[in-house]
């Protein structure tokens, strides 16, 4: 299993990024101020889902830990510019910075644990720091939550939707190069070796307790990262966002879109943001739906988006190699 | 001060005595189809609606609402296996977790769909008036829910160890392929297996919702049911019933000594502590590394 596209898809990608990058530049123009904001809130959710992917789908570490990651990430960047006064950059470089050095001491933990005791152990976590700030609340304000003043760089302020939406897609690019280089350089080929064989990428001599922590770490940044800029986007946080759901919705994200691909994250992100959106005419009816339509998701794309792109470009149109299913192990 | 500390102890014990059923549905499945199944605490929501539905609406007895919950219950559990986890049984294991939490999103959306967001009464058969033996106090519904849950363990204890068809899933547990050969239908020890489960889910179900709520966001016990298995060793079923009645009782004691708060978050902190020192829970065997 290669994480980049199939030799005949990877004809595809770079047309296809350039497309989707000078459409959502040009969003703006055709878009009101709704659809502007959910498009700000999807970018959002891409950084935390390229993070994740980066752990979990690269790297192989299952973690229900990113709601606290995202929560630290808020939480930092909404004390340090109300009560500290801080100003936006410095905000968001602390925050991003603050949650990768808690994502790399919660990995040292989490060393020898995987699997289902991972995703146990870093649900936990997230329940514990979602109770951690309704109990500090001197530096919280607990369950009354906090409400954050919009950003603004060198006076320039982005109070409108649309500058808001322009900050966050210039991030967001930036973000993704930066995924791209990760996955394709040393450290993501260490990621895909431990992901696949502990003891195999040791004996190749790759350092387990360093890499597993390094993908914490960046994993945490990238969603330390996301938190912040959510805080400046909506302007109010509440401790009762970033419950064990907000978790579950990041997983989800992540491997209905595709594990161990960029484009899975952007799809998956894409996929579960909108479609709630959609669904909302629904009324009662919508968590029904949107719980169905994610069942038959999986029945129909086991692999995600990205990998449904795969199979099926491989079957209709004999694009790319025909994508290995792994047997599951036990049988 | 003791008797505080006692009926504290045994009120915890009957709340981790439901969490190990509830668990032991967790773990059933796990070993026999290597499924990890996220609608678990939906089971338990469901179950106590049907019986609300069954004693408030219909007003029918106590004991055949029981038997027709459990049963039904069971049948809910099979509808899921077919429906849901048999088309993507080839799929990576957190694929199928994700399936079972779009699964238990819909039954959750669904039960409030008729039934609402308020909190209901489930009527039960226990007292809630406490007794007293010596330095022990507790009430009749910490005693009755205890004895039921014990009564449920050993009965799954005797039908794996006694009867042909609990052989035949302790051998699919074990190798399916082997349990194949030997002329064990798979297929029916999977449908089976998660009729057992969320039967057992259903009794967790008729006896935690008078004592916590009925609502229905009820299923979020299994989260902790879930913690208790992972405590005891996911996979193991000692480790399940240890797991589950060690974070209720946990649980109970944390509320009394601390805030409410910490009460939620105190089996938490007692499984990560126990998973850094013990990776694999308490009875989880240490997994075969493979090269």
């Amino acid at each position: 299993m290669t994480p980049t596209a199939a030799p005949g898809l990877a004809r595809f990608q770079g047309p296809f990024f350039v497309t989707l990058g000078a459409a959502l530049l040009l969003l703006p123009l055709v878009a009101d101020n709704y659809i502007i904001h959910v498009m700000a809130r999807l970018f959002v959710y891409v950084l935390v889902a390229l993070g994740l992917n980066l752990l979990t789908g690269y790297a192989g570490q299952v973690s229900l830990g990113h709601a606290a990651f995202f929560a630290i990430g808020a939480y930092t960047a909404a004390v340090l510019a109300e009560s500290l006064q801080w100003s936006f950059v410095p905000c968001v470089l602390a925050a991003a910075a603050v949650t990768a050095v808690v994502g790399y001491l919660l990995g040292l933990p989490c060393l020898r644990l995987s699997g289902l005791y991972l995703a146990m152990a870093t649900l936990g976590f997230t329940l514990i720091v979602q109770e951690m700030l309704l109990q500090l609340a001197v530096i919280t304000h607990g369950s009354e939550g906090m409400s954050v003043r919009p950003a603004a760089i060198l006076g320039f302020k982005f109070d409108s939707d649309y500058r808001k939406y322009y900050l966050l897609l210039i991030i967001t690019v930036g973000m993704l190069l930066f995924a791209r280089n990760v996955v394709r350089g040393r450290t993501g080929r260490a990621f895909l070796a431990i992901r696949e064989n502990e003891r195999a990428a040791e004996a190749m001599g790759v350092n387990l307790a360093r890499y597993k922590t390094i993908a914490f770490a960046i994993s945490a940044l990238y969603t330390g990262l996301a938190g912040a800029l959510s805080a400046f986007l909506v302007g109010f946080l509440d401790p009762q966002e970033f419950s064990f759901f907000l978790s579950i919705q990041f997983i989800t994200i992540i491997i209905l879109g595709g594990l161990a691909s960029l484009l899975g994250s952007i799809l998956g992100a894409g996929f579960l943001i909108i479609l709630p959106e959609m669904l909302a005419g629904l009324d009662v009816w919508q968590a029904l739906v949107y719980g169905a339509i994610m069942v038959l998701t999986i029945i129909f794309m086991p692999f995600g988006l990205s990998g449904a792109i795969r199979r099926y470009g491989y079957r209709w149109f004999g694009l790319g190699v025909e994508p290995i299913v792994p047997r599951r192990l036990g049988h | 001060m003791v008797e505080i500390l006692t009926s504290q102890v045994v009120s915890g014990l009957a709340t981790g005595c439901v969490y190990a059923l509830i668990a032991l549905g967790f773990v059933l499945i796990f070993k026999a189809t290597d499924v990890v199944n996220f609608a678990q605490g939906e089971f338990v929501m469901v179950s106590g609606f049907i019986s609300y539905t069954l004693l408030v609406w219909f007003g029918l007895p106590y004991w055949i609402v029981l038997l027709a919950t459990i049963a039904l219950s069971g049948f809910m559990g099979v509808g899921l296996e077919r429906l849901v986890v048999r088309p993507i049984m080839d799929a990576p294991i957190f694929s199928i977790v994700i399936a079972t939490i779009g699964a238990s999103t819909v039954l959750r959306s669904f039960a409030g769909i008729i039934y609402g967001y308020d909190v209901l009464p489930l009527p039960t058969f226990f007292s809630k008036d406490p007794i007293r033996l010596g330095v022990l106090s507790f009430t009749a519904m910490d005693a009755g829910v205890i004895g039921s849950s014990l009564m449920i363990m050993l009965a799954l204890y005797l039908f794996f160890k006694l009867t042909k068809t609990g052989t035949a899933m302790r051998a699919t547990a074990q190798s399916q392929t082997a349990a194949r050969l030997m002329g064990v239908s798979v297929t029916r020890i999977f449908s089976l297996t998660w009729a057992i489960s969320a039967a057992v889910g259903g009794v967790a179900g008729v006896l935690i919702a008078p004592i916590i709520y009925l609502d229905p966001n009820l299923g979020l016990i299994g989260v902790k049911a879930f913690a208790g298995a992972i405590l005891g060793g996911f996979g193991s079923i000692p480790g399940a019933i240890v797991g589950g009645m060690l974070l209720g009782v946990l649980e109970n004691l944390s509320g009394y000594f601390f805030n409410a708060g910490i009460k939620q978050v105190s089996t938490y902190i007692l499984l990560i502590l126990v998973l850094v020192v013990r990776p694999s829970g308490l009875f989880g065997a240490a997994p075969i590394r493979k090269l």
